[in-house]
């Protein structure tokens, strides 16, 4: 068993596909491993700190978008032996500037609006809308297309997902190369490379 | 520190009808009466109405008309924030030829906030960006159209008997008594009650009126009464065992605002046009002069008539409470604002003993005995580096600090209640006004222009919070 963690400990790198954006003043620390067509703004920071991160296809993740698996409240970093879970990131989800995000899985099609709040034990499937400051800090599966808004954090279920934001990714990943240095990618799945 | 200069922490009393203490931010000067006025003391008049979204002006009788709402602009049915209107592209046939395909743009609404579309309860796109969209229709509109017209019918029937009768035993007596009676019965039919109190001589009108109406007054509107029904519809079976769909169920909030048809699901609220906002002016009750006139244009924040307070009333502000303790003279520092360009002198005085007006005071206050000159507001003062500056011999005790049209003194207050939440204190301040908006009279002695000033004398109190723990 320490083996093993000791392995995971060893792989401290993001594996970008090939097809991503992602700049380099992003910080991205511990096992993340980014699909392709994912932009990666800026000052956004993924961190996985107790478990890898899996971020799937067509996401975009804004400035200052926090993305962190970290270790529970109350269980010490080093004390037990924990399992490293895997945060799971579906495709085509929108993180928008200064949201915080640290559910474990997230399906897909979902928007989480500006500086919105997802504790660790929500689980959000496909077609949610988090809005703008709205904090979801229970332990639940939060429905298919469900929008939470307004400041009591009120839910409405709408009719069809949110629309994929195919245009916008397009759009960045032909402007942000011009002005940002970009993270190296790998092709396939080959050794890691240091970022 | 901030919460020092909140507006309701020094509240100014106005001797209206009732008696009201309100910060002097919120009130109106009637410079020819030379008295403080509250909102509460004038009269509210509408002067026109405009649509907070597109901005589009409207006069009285079209706003009436389209029952106060926008033509263009609607209201999201789920969080009543404004609608917007996006646009996507739909293959859909050629016209001309049905096998090849186009793009089109349909448009839909879309709420920003909340994420509702007009797709949500089925309603179709349109093709055009605006116009397009419908209410639905209220199915008892043809009743309630009949029985209002009828009641004003009644209503106008009503009030011409009255003032027959009125007018055979009274002769011309007291026109305005009978005509406020009659507006008072009228307006419960809304037959509209501005007509009447714009024109103080509508006795005589409405005289001249009724020998015209009488002859006019054929048609006959009749109504059928309400059948009422021995036998209601039974509630659905499931009705108390059936599960509840949350996300369906509207609330009250956004049932009651479509009073039409209070739809209880979701899928049946439709979107409603938007409700028309109104400027308004508003008018001293005792001498009929305008306080506040705002612009007409939607756009302009500006005022014709801009009566405040604020302008015309030096302003007392807190500045800096020590710890206040009870039984203790503590020295509370307060500022003075001088809001007109001549030279203005103010006397503070305490309250007496027995004062009607002094209800909230919890604590003795000691005012400077001496008068204080504020200087005039002078705004060319930061560009003018020649100009000395005045003169005035300060007693150090008094005045703490002063600054252009400021000044910043020292009242000494003893707290008098143990245990007490929010220290309250007031005293009498005591200015000198000059009435430049008098027309002045022709001077006969000569060169005397200047307007004579008048003393004010206003109520002020001052919350100053609680006791030092």
């Amino acid at each position: 068993m320490t083996d093993a963690s000791k392995q995971m400990m060893a792989q401290k790198s993001a594996k970008i596909a090939a097809g991503a954006v992602v700049c380099v003043e992003s910080e991205i620390r511990g096992d993340v491993t980014i699909g392709a067509r994912t932009v990666v703004h800026p000052k956004a920071r993924i961190i996985a700190e107790a478990g890898p991160i899996v971020i799937g296809e067509g996401n975009l993740i804004e400035e200052q978008a926090l993305i962190i698996n970290s270790y529970p409240e109350n269980i010490m970093p080093d004390a037990e032996d924990v399992e490293p879970k895997t945060m799971s990131i579906g495709a085509n989800n929108v993180f928008e500037v200064g949201c915080v995000s640290q559910a474990l899985k997230i399906g897909d099609n979902n928007v989480i609006e500006s500086k919105a709040d997802l504790g660790r034990n929500v689980m959000l499937t496909s077609g949610c809308i988090v809005g703008a400051c709205c904090q979801i800090n229970t332990c639940e599966v939060v429905p298919e297309n469900t929008v939470v808004y307004g400041s009591n954090c009120i839910r409405r279920v709408q009719n069809e997902k949110p629309q994929p934001q195919t245009l916008q990714l397009d759009f960045l990943m032909k402007i942000l190369p011009n002005y940002h240095h970009l993270k190296k990618t790998v092709k396939g799945s080959g050794t890691p490379i240091r970022s | 520190m901030a919460s020092l200069l909140q507006p309701d922490r020094v509240v100014y009393l106005v001797r209206g009808e009732k008696r009201i203490r309100a910060p002097l931010s919120q009130l109106y000067f009637c410079r020819y009466c030379s008295e403080l006025r509250s909102l509460e003391c004038v009269s509210h008049e509408v002067d026109s109405h405009y649509c907070p979204s597109c901005l589009e002006n409207m006069p009285s009788a079209e706003a009436k008309l389209k029952k106060n709402r926008c033509a263009n602009c609607f209201d999201c049915p789920c969080c009543m924030h404004t609608l917007s209107t996006r646009a996507t592209n739909i293959p859909a046939p050629l016209p001309d030829d049905p096998t090849k395909t186009a793009m089109k743009k349909a448009y839909y609404l879309a709420c920003g906030f909340c994420r509702w579309t007009s797709r949500d309860v089925g309603m179709a796109d349109k093709s055009v960006a605006s116009g397009g969209w419908q209410e639905p229709e209220n199915p008892h509109t043809q009743r309630i159209n009949k029985l209002i017209e009828y009641y004003q019918q009644l209503a106008h029937r009503e009030k011409q008997e009255r003032d027959r009768k009125k007018m055979a035993r009274r002769r011309q007596c007291m026109p305005l008594a009978f005509s406020q009676h009659t507006i008072h019965v009228v307006e419960k039919y809304g037959l509209g009650t501005r007509l009447q109190r714009q024109r103080p001589g509508a006795p005589i009108s409405s005289l001249a009126g009724l020998s015209l109406k009488e002859g006019e007054d054929q048609k006959e509107i009749t109504i059928e009464p309400a059948q009422a029904l021995d036998e209601v519809e039974p509630l659905p079976e499931d009705c108390y065992t059936g599960p509840i769909c949350l996300p369906e169920v509207t609330t009250l909030r956004q049932r009651l605002l479509q009073p039409d048809f209070q739809p209880a699901g979701a899928s049946q609220l439709h979107p409603r046009h938007k409700h028309l906002l109104m400027k308004r002016s508003l008018r001293c009750r005792k001498c009929e002069h305008n306080l506040s006139k705002p612009e007409f244009n939607p756009t302009s924040i500006k005022f014709k008539i801009q009566l405040v307070a604020v302008s015309y009333i030096p302003e007392v502000r807190i500045m800096s409470i020590p710890n206040l303790r009870y039984m203790k003279e503590s020295q509370v520092l307060l500022t003075l604002t001088n809001p007109v360009e001549n030279l203005t002198h103010v006397t503070l005085v305490a309250c007496e003993e027995e004062d009607p007006d002094d209800i909230n005071s919890t604590a003795k206050v000691i005012v400077p005995s001496k008068e204080l000159v504020l200087a005039g507001k002078d705004a060319a003062a930061e560009y003018d580096e020649l100009a000395e500056p005045q003169d005035f011999q300060d007693d150090p005790d008094v005045v703490a600090f002063r600054k252009s049209n400021k000044i910043g003194f020292f009242i000494k207050v003893i707290p008098q209640k143990e245990e007490d939440v929010d220290v309250t204190v007031s005293f009498k301040i005591r200015h000198d006004f000059r009435n430049l908006a008098a027309p002045i009279r022709p001077s006969e002695e000569g060169a005397d222009t200047t307007a004579e000033p008048i003393w004010l004398t206003h109520h002020v109190e001052l919350r100053l919070g609680p006791l030092a723990p």
